[in-house]
């Protein structure tokens, strides 16, 4: 494989684990030269790759349009770019795909590369179906947060080559007015357990029993739609075929019947767990675990059995 | 302002999808069809702003004359006129090639659409045609306003949201809640069969090969426990899922 480009996360000045894997299966391709494109802080000096390392890292800003992608652009010049699935990796590969015109594949969940050619497997329809394609040519990778990296090598630490820093150069014509984090929770897209409720806590006063559960698991709270669409959560916790998408190890659906629309957007998860008093819920055909009972009853026994040990 | 909407026609969000054997693709089969249900939003939005700010709105399909009643239905909201691009695009790239070439030709203020279609998931036509035609790109808005010359806009990132001042022309991914979807009203089905639905040829572009579609099965371990015995299920999330 010629030169690649990978966008790596860090996290207190450290590779995020997904990078770090990331890194290590494109390590496998045993590609000519390996550039790392950080965004956010870097305080490491070693990496686990096949060879020394390149990072360049990216400025907080808006990558939004050619002013302020046209610099990172002359960069990856010839480079074959990698990272995984999110709102600003892909939209920021996309820009600079069709920029440089070339071909972008993104939601990709198998990529194996032989003799020049990707065959890869994307997964369409919210994971319902999946698509194999080749590629001779494609230059832009999205790969989806649930890609499978278990079989992949352990690589030495290799030390940095060179670090420098790239800001959004002359700038984006558009400007941020607010910046509106989340605080105080557990991003939904990221989180390894999730519990979602629904329309079955009757009331948006019943959720502190949600929460309980969430906090005992360390888990991130999720809704389905109707609960977003009636103000009792946040439109940010809304999972389903028109709100986010997630992937974790663990979904626990408490008082949610399991409508299609809801289960587009949590096909994903390892392991599902239903609890409803409704035995005739669609969902239940689609746990690994279900329950059949009062969530109101249900969930403070399973809180309390978690802080008992 | 002139104001572009792209569309999908997608299956049913209900839909029961198959695999067609012999061509080992996705079966259209006794699938629904419906307009995108982002691009729904998306459009939804552009005939607000058509009647709070004046506009003009076209709609933008990439596909074959069975989805023309699709896009009468968008004429019947409230679209002043429609363009099809005739063809089968299978890639992201051929559909953002085809947009492009029409904006190319018909300079746009502003171009709408969904922030992923529902069957292919891929979620970057917004973007390449942006980084094609060298637009300003924001994915997935949630909010938009005119403001001066430009555009206000809430737009979701990883982690939160932001509030952005966007200049235009500019290419929009759009998602719920940026407008209510509309019903046609019975004037606007009427206007829409004499409205005009102008046919273009798709440039054949892209590089990659579609090899085969498959259905992917989860199984599921569909283990009951009792309600009595609901402290169960977390000794089983530690000991035979290895999830806790």
């Amino acid at each position: 494989m010629k030169k690649v480009a990978i966008i790596a996360q860090t996290k207190e000045g450290q590779l995020s684990e997904t990078s770090i894997q990331l890194l290590s299966f494109i390590s496998s391709f045993s590609p000519e030269s390996i550039l790392l494109l950080a965004v956010g802080e870097v305080k490491f000096s070693a990496v686990p790759s096949s060879k020394s390392v390149e990072v360049i890292t990216l400025s907080e800003g808006l990558w939004a349009d050619s002013p302020s992608i046209e610099p990172l652009s002359k960069i990856l010049d010839g480079f074959t770019v990698f990272g995984i699935k999110s709102i600003q990796v892909d939209n920021l590969l996309s820009l600079l795909a069709a920029s440089s015109s070339q071909e972008m594949i993104s939601g990709v969940q198998q990529l194996t590369y032989t003799a020049g050619k990707f065959t890869i497997s994307k997964s369409i329809f919210s994971g319902k179906a999946s698509l194999t394609v080749t590629s001779e040519s494609a230059s832009y990778f999205s790969l989806n947060r649930n890609f499978d990296f278990s079989g992949n090598a352990a690589y030495g630490d290799q030390s940095i080559s060179s670090v420098s820093a790239l800001s959004v150069a002359s700038g984006s014509n558009a400007s941020i007015l607010a910046l509106k984090p989340i605080t105080g929770s557990i991003p939904l897209p990221d989180a390894a357990l999730v519990v979602g409720a629904g329309r079955g806590l009757k009331d948006p006063s019943n959720w502190t029993i949600v929460e309980d559960l969430a906090k005992a698991l360390g888990a991130a709270t999720a809704c389905s739609k109707p609960v977003s669409d009636l103000n009792w959560r946040p439109h940010h916790e809304h999972v389903g075929q028109t709100g986010v998408k997630i992937s974790p190890n663990l979904y626990i659906a408490c008082g949610i019947s399991g409508a299609i629309q809801h289960l587009a957007g949590v096909n994903g998860s390892r392991i599902i767990v239903v609890i409803n008093t409704d035995a005739e819920a669609p969902f239940f055909k689609h746990a690994d675990y279900g329950i059949i009972g009062d969530v109101n009853d249900i969930l403070p026994r399973l809180t309390k059995k978690l802080q008992s040990h | 302002m002139k104001i572009l909407v792209c569309i999908s026609c997608v299956p049913d969000t209900t839909s029961k999808i198959a695999i067609d054997p012999s061509t080992s693709q996705i079966s259209s089969q006794g699938l629904t069809f419906i307009v995108g249900p982002y691009d729904d939003y998306a459009l939804s939005r552009a005939i607000e702003l058509k009647e709070s700010n004046g506009a003009e709105v076209i709609v933008l399909h990439v596909g074959g004359s069975e989805s023309e009643a699709l896009i009468r239905k968008c004429l019947a909201l409230g679209a002043d006129s429609a363009v099809r691009v005739d063809g089968n695009p299978t890639t992201s790239a051929q559909i953002a090639n085809a947009i492009v070439s029409y904006v190319k030709q018909n300079p746009m203020d502003l171009i709408l659409m969904g922030k992923e279609s529902i069957d292919y998931n891929s979620g970057i036509v917004h973007g390449l045609v942006a980084g094609a035609l060298g637009y300003t790109h924001f994915n997935p808005v949630m909010h938009l306003d005119v403001a001066g010359d430009g555009l206000k806009l809430e737009v979701e990132m990883d982690g939160g949201k932001m509030e952005v001042s966007c200049p235009l022309p500019a290419v929009l991914g759009c998602q719920e809640p940026i407008a209510e979807w509309k019903i046609p009203s019975m004037r606007g089905i009427m206007t829409a069969r004499t409205k005009e639905i102008l046919v273009l040829p798709l440039e054949s572009t892209g590089q990659f090969q579609i090899v085969k579609a498959e259905i992917a099965e989860t199984a599921r371990k569909n283990k009951m426990i009792k309600a009595e015995d609901a402290e169960q299920l977390i000794d089983l999330l530690r000991t035979e899922t290895n999830v806790l």
